[in-house]
């Protein structure tokens, strides 16, 4: 717009964010395991547009990932009992982790152990290979019989969280359970053992029964629940610990649009994960950028920093 | 991955639909770049009916493509909500197509193929067997169904082969029993380099057995349920014949050697 006809516009409202002294573009990343990075789905968009880039969490070792039926659908969601296939950790160094970095947006890579040698030596190899910017540890992935008790107990969350913290300088995000009775008590102890940002909620645990087969319907038995129908639970958990912790949250669960990603700013998440809906419209996390922009234009506002914890405000 | 067409997804208008036989529907949608791009074995992942339940899109084997009127048909069994929703729709709507999805099929052989279908199965064999008629390569094909009333894309795959025999459950059609006996009479009889099943996993299991028994070579179209379609949520493993991981059925499938997977 030229400057005749621009004076009673405002400036495109500022999307960037600050984690950990790291300068994200806007809030918008994929949740860990909902968005490959590969030429499939750059026509959708490049992830060069996006806040971040996050890959589907690595082990140190190859996993095959559970038997299928892994997906049920549900009303408003998805259950997925996937149990984390990857390729491990050098293949994961050699051939992805160079791609995630060649986007020039912050790299967030989430990792998990089996055990708290685990979580050192990975934590380690990341770090030693330069091209992270965050590390994501993801304690709370309810399929995996490994995977729960990491931050559903104070006292273990404390020891992993404190363990990677002291063995490397990149900044640590610890991605939280929601099956825990406080959510808000996991964030202080995940802050108090040093995480530098948390994300928050991984899913929750459920089932579905096949009638036909009479018989549970994932081959795991137990999901995950994600989804918008998760959504005003995941709010709650940000909303719940934003005035318990200082540390930057990035708030996912049921994202699907810029309304939904918008909320939970309001609520006090500074970044945002898109999960599921990705798997249902590949252009959800440009969508919602765009609408996150429009949004502040709309409501007068400069940056969305401005927004960020604003539902916390009295009245 | 160099050899998936990048995918669109965007909105395409439905700008026909037919209904043959009484349960399946045939729904020609227009998408210049799908009906130009589509190579056979390939999917596409449909939403766009009203609301957000059910919340998945639904995949369909592309059927047939039409680069002159820019369109590409699905043949679609109406079964649950989704399909029913869809089917609901008026002429003139648009529905949300993200696709050209899986694994494109080059190399058809250079010899007679078999094409053993189950059901709505056989919609995943039309494309497949076009290309093969292209190239000249005779194509016989086997339709099999509970009863005569659930076979689909009979004219279509017509089109393309050099016969269609028909196998049903009840004996309302065609030979009565199991249509994997067609398929051994057809190998026994005619020059048969390739079978390609879809539809039946009794039949995927036939075809793996004559695949390894050296009679021909096998292929096997699988379904699995899958919530994106391009690899991201790991939703449709099927295990791998040595045991150790899976493949993907929208990424390293839909159509799979017969040798490659455990059954």
């Amino acid at each position: 717009m030229s400057p005749n006809t621009s004076s009673t516009t405002v400036p495109t409202p500022d999307l960037s964010v600050s984690i950990a002294g790291k300068t994200f573009p806007n809030p918008v990343m994929p949740a860990s395991g909902a968005y490959e990075i590969d030429d499939i789905h750059d026509r959708f968009f490049s992830p060069g547009l996006l806040g971040a880039v996050v890959n589907k969490t690595v082990f140190i070792n190859e996993r095959p990932g559970n038997p299928p039926p892994r997906l049920w659908e549900t009303p408003c969601g998805m259950l997925n009992a996937i149990g984390i296939p990857c390729e491990g950790l050098d293949y994961f160094i050699k051939h992805k982790l160079p791609i995630m970095k060649s986007f020039g947006v912050p790299v967030v890579v989430s990792v998990a152990g089996e055990t708290m040698d685990e979580w050192e030596r990975i934590a380690v190899r990341i770090e030693e290979t330069g091209m992270a910017d965050f590390l994501e540890l993801n304690l709370s992935c309810p399929n995996l019989a490994e995977g729960i008790p990491w931050s559903t107990e104070e006292k273990t969350l404390d020891e992993v969280v404190s363990l990677v913290v002291s063995k490397v300088k990149l900044p640590v995000i610890a991605k939280l359970s929601p099956i825990v009775t406080d959510i808000a008590q996991m964030a202080k102890t995940a802050e108090n053992a040093g995480a530098a940002a948390l994300s928050m909620i991984n899913t929750y645990k459920g089932m579905g029964i096949d009638i036909k087969k009479k018989r549970p319907a994932l081959g795991n038995v137990t999901g995950g629940l994600s989804g918008p129908a998760i959504r005003p639970l995941a709010l709650w958990a940000v909303y719940s610990s934003y005035d318990t912790v200082k540390i930057p949250i990035i708030g996912m669960g049921g994202i699907d649009t810029a309304q939904a990603a918008v909320e939970f700013l309001l609520a006090g998440a500074t970044g945002l994960g898109v999960g599921m809906y990705n798997f249902i419209n590949p252009g959800t996390m440009n969508e919602v950028i765009e609408g996150i922009r429009n949004y502040l234009a709309e409501e007068g506002y400069s940056s969305v920093r401005e927004i960020i914890g604003l539902a916390h405000r009295a009245e | 991955m160099s050899n998936h067409a990048a995918p669109i997804n965007r909105r395409a208008e439905i700008v026909a639909r037919y209904e043959s036989p009484v349960g399946y529907v045939y729904l020609v949608l227009k998408e210049t770049v799908i009906a130009n791009a589509a190579k056979p074995g390939q999917f596409v992942m449909i939403r766009g009916w009203p609301a957000k339940d059910p919340i998945l899109p639904r995949p369909f084997d592309i059927v047939l493509t039409d680069e002159r009127e820019e369109t590409f048909t699905l043949c679609i069994k109406l079964e649950g909500r989704g399909t029913n929703l869809l089917n609901a729709l008026p002429i003139g709507e648009t529905v949300i197509v993200t696709g050209p999805l899986g694994k494109p099929i080059d190399d058809v052989g250079s010899a007679g193929i078999a094409l053993l279908g189950r059901g709505v199965g056989a919609a995943a064999l039309v494309s497949l067997a076009e290309a093969a008629y292209r190239k000249k390569i005779p194509v016989y094909s086997i339709l099999s169904a509970r009863s005569a009333a659930r076979i689909v894309c009979r004219e279509l795959l017509a089109r393309f082969s050099a016969d269609v025999l028909i196998a049903t459950d009840d004996g309302s059609e065609g030979y009565k029993g199991n249509g994997y006996d067609l398929l051994d009479k057809l190998v026994a009889d005619k020059k048969i380099e390739r079978a390609y099943t879809c539809g039946s996993r009794r039949f995927a299991k036939h075809v793996q057995a004559l695949d390894a028994n050296g009679v021909i070579q096998g292929y096997v179209f699988l379904e699995e349920p899958m919530a994106c379609g391009m690899g991201d949520c790991h939703g449709c493993a099927v295990k791998k014949a040595t045991g150790d991981g899976y493949l993907l059925v929208c990424r390293d499938g839909p159509l799979f050697r017969a040798s490659e997977v455990l059954l």
